[in-house]
């Protein structure tokens, strides 16, 4: 199922443009939303999730307007939000049940056999008769991610779900949603590169409610090749640099300052070339180097 | 500085915020209500300012009540919204001490708090100067005394309010706890005190418990004459001052545990259960290695199957979800198991009446448990209230767990989500419904009643009030699930109950437009629902089509997702309004209207709806038109004969009449006035000689009829008429609760035509008369009045005096049997109807009534002493499961016919005597000549269990019979001493007679208590009193004083002789006046003094010993000597107290111990009349006996309002 959205504004009632005419086309499979805070990921997010109006512009799942067919784009959702809590004196198991009643498993064994496995894979199958209240922030994330998984949706929207989770309990989560993405449309939102480079077969970048790049990474790093340069220098000459040359990140690298640089040809002695990421490709949009904030050159 | 500083921010912070002002908004709009509501009529009345001292100083400490709840939220905000809103690592750790982060939080949140209270001055100030008020009630201005009020009341109940809800909100972490320290507050203060008068009975043990100086306000201006109300200044005198002092130590000491317990730390949960059993904290790792077994777990590939059944498995699973929510919540179960432990604790010792226990029958426990939706003056207001605040739970349950995004976008429809809630919600109404069932029948039981009724209990608790709670769950859940803030659908639906409570009050009265309400139903065991069901039903059915009305409206707006604004909100709606929704809500709208219409028609077409205005605006109006024909000459009625069809299953009365005129008057009489019963169809009215009507308002209810020729002084003349009652449809008002297939009772007053212009119709309240630009008149024609010899005819008002002939025909169905005045002649069986002719042996009175029901009838025959009258039949009409009290009943009958045959000659109405049970709600008995009537509450009175051992009911039936012997008085001030106080005084004698001297003391006991009628001081002497303490209470004791101080005898021939020369009932009637010319004749000189200060002069003896003390002799005696002290004062009408000299005989007593629980004293060892002057006195005698008490009048018998200090326990000396 294909996900379209077409021309999507939407400006709070502060003044804050969230969304500014964003168009996208999100395929079957993982897609990856990358942005910084504030960029209007969580709207665009919820927007797609039913549960905030756009201003403008229309959104399709399939043959379904999300806009419209609330009840019905609900009946295949998934959605894991930013931030979520949980009934602290009920067990996993009974209110990952209840939820599955609210999710169309209607059928007491299915439900029963659906939870179990959702508690197993999330690998709290040994916890599921403890309180909510007692786990921690990794368990609660997990629980988060089977609600989601409930009823095999059409959609998955998960919005920064890495955020609180230690490295394993990432890289497992990554590896649980990498499955879902074989058969249904994953969006995942993140302002962390390597979720999307390690998981995303498409990915967008998203800054002041503005799209910037939508590409595969893995063809964006392709593109990147030959441009992006690396030098190390010491931490006072930063300044100097940063004026005749693009810098697009810095990062301190034993005692000095390690910085990469935007540019198509040799920027000049001292660098070298860097093999490029996707962290380059993100500061460089960012930096509006390529994408759409294309700097008058 | 740093205290300043925090006290600044918060001070800003809260001040900037909407929800710190609408509490302000709120409690100055209660107040101004309040003043209003409560002391307008009040002081229009009673003649104090609206703005006096007094009343701000009441209004003040009611309002900081209102405020206590209202303006919760400030410091649990000021005290917890650190840790609330994650911020308390970053104000933890920071160099500031504990006395500066909490003193500055403290103290801003007590000065918003005293903000917010500048509330209750401004509602005052605004409720007396804004358009609507008298000129006459308003004072001057005086800001002393608003200063007072705020200083003395508001300002330390800021205080220790704000002090208890600030350290719970610190403790407890949570903002909420400023409103669970509120409602700890007002339940340790108002339980506290209620206990104390449960339990000990006397409210001044409570005084330390006064948090709020309610009570102390109370006992302080208690005494306060109508001027010190409108002028005295609320001062802070010791009481005031201590009780103050003493709490506003206890709010200190709470800030102090607050300060000693808080910590900057991090809080750890520590459940309460957590100390007991220690779980092991949950912790699932996750496994280190990446693409581990997990994965390989496969999850069935099961979507959701969407239709009809999954929306009812949803439902029901949103259903037992809240409800367990509810059940297990601290508002919950809990809460309501303990409101109904509470009441099955309670209620054993509130089923008495005037200290008499009451049988728990359950139709009587059932009206403890029940109140209608719209009556604020329950207890159970705080149902609809724990509805409100559980649904605004419920709405908000998953939203404040943080589940709201998820669960909003799981799809569940919203009308699933709507009323899966609501089931829960009644779920746990049914629950509560179980657990009142259960604390009635433990009731019961405790009571060692054991006819249960659990049927009726089932019908009326889950059939009738549930259905009204539910409405009120529909309409709270609609509210909280529309309102998009939570503080805000709290107040939305808590303004929405207020209205439903009140809107009588603001003039709107026709059940169609309040939500929830409806006639009231009633049930007794003599009527069963009666007619009441239908009606109540009609309404439920209207209320529960708006609900589903409502019901869609929620599925259109409920708060889903994230949207706040009302515009993308309507737009949803549109999204919402699927086929299946505008099918509901033009179903929904369709029974509205089609239930409304049938209603309306049913009230407002069929019969006459009036709002409460419309009828204080023909009552003038008919004051304005006819009041020009009060006191013409009119022919007084002389007899009536009537033929009454009753048929109880249509609930109809026919009646065809005729009265017999008789011109008593020195004029001739060319017009006839006649004033036909409001509320029944009086037709054919015909005068048996020429005359035309002239005059036939239907309206107001008036006919004129001109005679061709007047009728002359001396003449007579017929009058036939017919009179119909049959309801047509239902009322707004409901049934006529004495109409019904079971049970029909009517009275003459109600129903019959009356002749002449009725004074009894006007507006008769101060206000209302002003209102409607009357000039103000007298309630009662004064007794100068009636010296100068104007016609008191005693026509109106309080009652017929006219003695008519009476006879009538009365039929009704097989089964039952008709009751009507005087002696049964016949009874026939016709067309499968009963037939009954009645026709009283002497004259009665023009107030008679009817009743028709199955009765079981005792009959027995009284046989007077020879030579004292006929025969008498007493008959008692009763309901057959209400003969508990028959015999007793009977008894007292027999005495008052023995006693009162003696002391005030032979029964005066004939060979018959009937008590009828009716279907009147109270409890109380009535008498007219030949009939007394006695409530089913009556039936209940259950004296075998009164822990004073007095026989209440015997009382009252003495009572009753002594107004058969009641001589005919005229309507003009001092007639209750005619009336009530000549019953009590004869039923006094019944009582003393059947069950001896130690019994009447008791009941003397019973009078002198403060409950149900307190005893009145400032007012007229009781020649010319009107009140109830003068009828009831001081009027007898008069007439018993004197009958201590002369002999009964002489008072009884008084008696006899009044009755004597008024028994005819012809002009002029008998005043107090010559009553008291009979005392005076009968009374020895020496007594004059003593009968003047009884009755003509309103005297209290201040009658106290001071000591006493004994002192065994050698001779082996007991010498006792008391210290009195004697006073005696007049108090006038305002309440100020003349001192008079005095010098009379007053008896001194010395008793043994009490050897009987109940009784007063031991054996009398000493009772002689010493002759005391004013001041004080030491008196020695000398007793046999070791003496136990000893003091001046020790039965009370001169009238003192003092009951306690008369005698005192005597002191031993060694």
């Amino acid at each position: 199922m294909e996900l379209q959205i077409r021309g999507v504004s939407k400006t709070y009632p502060n003044g804050v443009q969230a969304l500014k005419d964003v168009t996208l086309t999100i395929p079957a499979g993982m897609y990856g939303l990358l942005g910084p805070n504030g960029a209007g990921k969580s709207t665009l997010m919820r927007i797609l999730a039913t549960l905030q109006e756009p201003d403008e512009g229309t959104v399709h799942l399939g043959e379904l307007d999300v806009v419209r067919q609330k009840d019905a784009v609900r009946q295949t959702l998934g959605y894991l939000p930013q931030e979520f809590g949980v009934y602290p004196k009920v067990s996993a198991e009974e209110l990952l049940g209840h939820f599955a009643l609210l999710k169309g498993i209607g059928d007491r064994r299915a439900r029963r056999e659906v939870v179990e496995a959702l508690l197993r894979q999330t690998n709290l199958w040994e916890v599921r008769r403890q309180k909510l209240g007692g786990y921690s922030g990794g368990m609660k994330q997990r629980f988060g991610v089977a609600v989601a998984l409930l009823g095999n949706p059409g959609l998955m929207i998960v919005d920064e779900p890495t955020a609180g989770l230690d490295p394993a309990e990432r890289v497992r989560f990554l590896n649980l949603l990498g499955e879902l993405g074989e058969n249904s449309a994953v969006i995942l939102s993140t302002h962390i590169v390597e979720d999307v480079s390690e998981l995303c077969t498409r990915m967008a970048i998203i800054d002041r409610g503005e799209i910037l790049l939508e590409a595969e990474p893995l063809g964006a790093i392709e593109e990147m090749k030959g441009r992006i340069w690396r030098r190390v220098i010491e931490k006072g000459a930063l300044a100097a640099l940063e004026r005749e040359h693009a810098v697009i990140s810095t990062r301190l690298l034993g005692g000095n300052t390690l910085v990469h640089v935007y540019s198509p040809a040799q920027p000049g002695p001292g660098f070298e070339a860097a093999e490029p990421d996707l962290e380059d490709v993100y500061f460089s949009t960012m930096a509006g180097h390529i994408g759409r904030r294309r700097m008058p050159a | 500085m740093k205290l300043l500083g925090i006290f600044r921010f918060e001070l800003a912070y809260q001040a900037r915020r909407l929800s710190t002002w609408l509490p302000f908004a709120a409690l100055a709009v209660i107040t101004f209500l309040f003043v209003r509501g409560n002391f307008l009529a009040d002081a229009l009345y009673a003649d104090f300012y609206l703005n006096s001292p007094y009343v701000i100083a009441v209004v003040t400490v009611f309002c900081s009540l209102f405020w206590l709840l209202l303006g919760a939220g400030v410091a649990g905000e000021v005290a917890a919204r650190d840790v609330e809103a994650g911020m308390h690592p970053l104000t933890y750790t920071v160099p500031v001490r504990k006395a500066e982060h909490l003193g500055g939080r403290f103290l801003a949140a007590f000065v918003l708090n005293a903000l917010v209270l500048l509330a209750v001055p401004l509602g005052v100030v605004l409720a007396v100067y804004a358009p609507g008020v008298d000129a006459e009630v308003i004072g001057p201005f005086r800001p002393a005394a608003y200063l007072a009020a705020y200083g003395f009341f508001a300002l330390p109940n800021a205080f220790i309010a704000t002090a208890v809800q600030f350290s719970v909100a610190t403790l407890g972490r949570r903002a909420i706890g400023s409103y669970l320290g509120s409602v700890l507050l007002f339940g340790v203060v108002y339980g506290g005190i209620f206990a104390v008068m449960l339990f000990l009975r006397r409210l001044e043990y409570a005084a330390p418990l006064d948090a709020f100086a309610h009570l102390t306000l109370f006992d302080v201006t208690l005494g306060w004459t109508p001027i010190e109300k409108s002028t005295r200044l609320v001062g802070l005198d010791g009481r005031l001052l201590w009780r103050r002092l003493l709490w506003i130590g206890i709010g200190a000491g709470a800030l102090a545990f607050t300060y000693a317990r808080f910590r900057f730390a991090h809080h750890a949960p520590r459940p309460l259960w957590g100390r007991l059993a220690r779980r092991r904290p949950a912790h699932a790792p996750t496994p280190a290695a990446i693409g581990d077994a997990g994965s390989a777990i496969s999850v069935p590939q099961v979507r959701g199957a969407f239709g009809p059944a999954l929306y009812a498995r949803q439902t029901l699973a949103i259903a037992g979800e809240s409800f367990r929510a509810i059940a297990k919540s601290r508002a919950g179960l809990v809460v309501l198991a303990v409101l109904a432990a509470i009441t099955a604790r309670v209620l054993p010792e509130n089923l008495e009446s005037m200290g008499t226990p009451l049988l728990p029958r359950t139709e009587y426990v059932l009206t403890f448990l029940t109140a209608p939706l719209t009556d604020p003056m329950t207890p159970w207001v705080v149902v609809p209230l724990l509805v409100i605040l559980w649904a605004g739970e419920l709405v908000w349950r998953e939203r404040e767990a943080g589940l709201g995004e998820i669960t909003d976008a799981a799809p569940v429809p919203e009308w699933v989500l709507f009323l899966g809630k609501l089931l829960g919600l009644g779920l746990v109404l049914v629950a509560w419904m179980a657990l009142l069932a259960l604390a009635g029948v433990l009731v019961q039981v405790q009571m060692g009643y054991t006819r249960f009724e659990l049927g009726l209990y089932l019908k009326v608790l889950f059939g009738l009030q549930l259905a009204e709670y539910l409405l009120l769950a529909v309409l709270a859940l609609v509210i909280q699930g529309v309102v998009s803030q939570k503080y805000l659908g709290h107040l939305a639906a808590l303004a929405a109950y207020a209205l439903i409570l009140f809107a009588a009050r603001l003039g709107v009265g026709h059940n169609l437009l309040v939500y929830g309400s409806a006639p009231d139903w009633s049930y007794t065991d003599m009527r069963g629902f009666g007619a009441s069901l239908a009606p109540w039903l009609w309404f439920m059915l209207y209320w529960g089509a708006w609900a589903l009305l409502l019901a869609v409206a929620a599925r259109l707006l409920w708060v889903r997702g994230l949207e706040r604004g009302l515009r993308t909100r309507l737009r949803l709606a549109r999204g919402r309004l699927t086929r299946p929704t505008v099918r509901a809500a033009a179903v929904a709208a369709g029974l509205v209207v089609a239930l409304g219409g049938f209603v309306f028609y049913n009230t407002n077409v069929l019969n006459e709806y009036r709002s409460a205005s419309e009828v204080a605006g023909r009552r003038a109006e008919y004051e304005r038109r006819y009041g020009r024909y009060e006191g013409i000459p009119q022919p007084r009625l002389a007899g009536v004969r009537l033929r009454v069809e009753i048929h109880p299953r249509r609930r109809a009365v026919e009646i065809r009449g005729t009265y017999h005129l008789v011109n008593h008057t020195a004029a001739a009489i060319d017009s006839i006035h006649l004033a036909p019963a409001p509320g029944v169809e009086t037709g054919s009215v015909r005068l048996h000689r020429p005359a035309r009507r002239v005059v036939a308002d239907d309206v107001l209810w008036h006919q004129v009829y001109a005679l061709e020729s007047p009728l002359q002084p001396g003449d007579s003349l017929r009058l036939s008429f017919t009179v119909r009652a049959e309801p047509r449809g239902f009322r707004n008002g409901g049934a006529n609760p004495f109409m019904t297939p079971n049970i029909t009772y009517f009275r003459s007053q109600e129903w019959m035509p009356a002749i002449g212009y009725q004074p009894g119709r006007e507006l008769f309240k101060p206000a209302e008369r002003r209102a409607h630009g009357l000039p103000r008149r007298p309630m009662v024609p004064s007794l100068a009045a009636a010296g100068a010899g104007q016609d008191i005819t005693g026509e109106t008002g309080m009652g017929g005096v006219e003695r008519i002939a009476f006879e009538a025909v009365v039929g009704t169905d097989a089964g039952q049997t008709a009751v009507a005045p005087g002696a049964l002649r016949r009874t026939w069986t016709e067309r499968g109807r009963r037939w009954f002719h009645y026709a009283a042996d002497a004259p009665i009175g023009t107030e008679y009534a009817f009743f028709s029901a199955r009765y079981a009838v005792h009959e027995e025959v009284w046989t007077p002493p020879a030579g004292s009258g006929q025969p008498v039949t007493i008959q008692v009409y009763h309901h057959p499961a209400h003969a508990a009290n028959l015999d007793r009943m009977l008894r007292s009958v027999r005495a008052s016919l023995d006693y009162y045959t003696r002391a005030f000659g032979p029964y005066p109405h004939g060979r018959i005597i009937r008590l009828v049970e009716n279907p009147g709600g109270g409890i109380g008995a009535h008498a007219e000549p030949t009939t007394i009537d006695y409530t089913e509450g009556f039936s209940r009175f259950d004296p075998d269990q009164d822990p004073r051992g007095l026989d209440l009911p015997f009382a009252i039936i003495a009572h009753e019979m002594a107004h058969e012997w009641g001589v005919p008085y005229a309507f003009a001030e001092g007639a209750p001493l005619l009336s009530e106080s000549f019953a009590w005084y004869a039923a006094m004698g019944a009582v003393e007679e059947a069950y001896g001297r130690e019994h009447l003391e008791r009941l003397r006991r019973f009078f002198r208590q403060p409950q149900p009628i307190p005893p009145i001081r400032q007012s007229v002497p009781l020649l010319r009193a009107l009140d109830p303490y003068a009828a009831y209470r001081k009027g007898p004791f008069a007439l018993y004083a004197l009958s201590e101080y002369m002999g009964r005898e002489r008072v009884d021939v008084a008696w006899r002789r009044l009755i004597a020369k008024h028994r005819s009932g012809a002009p002029p009637l008998a005043t107090s006046l010559d009553l008291y010319r009979e005392l005076q004749a009968v009374t020895p000189d020496s007594l004059r003094t003593l009968l003047h200060d009884l009755f003509a002069a309103n005297t209290f003896w201040e009658l106290e010993t001071e000591r006493a003390t004994a002192r065994r002799t050698a001779a082996g005696a007991w010498q006792v000597t008391l210290r009195v002290k004697a006073r005696k004062v007049t108090v006038d009408p305002a309440g100020r107290e003349t001192e008079v000299p005095m010098d009379e005989w007053i008896p001194i007593g010395v008793f043994a111990p009490t050897e009987r629980q109940g009784a007063d004293f031991g054996r009398t060892l000493y009772l002689r009349p010493h002759r005391i002057r004013s001041g004080q006195h030491t008196i020695t005698v000398t007793v046999p006996r070791r003496p136990s008490d000893a003091g001046i009048d020790p039965y009370l018998v001169l009238i003192d309002t003092e009951r306690f200090d008369n005698v005192e326990e005597v002191e031993i000396e060694r």
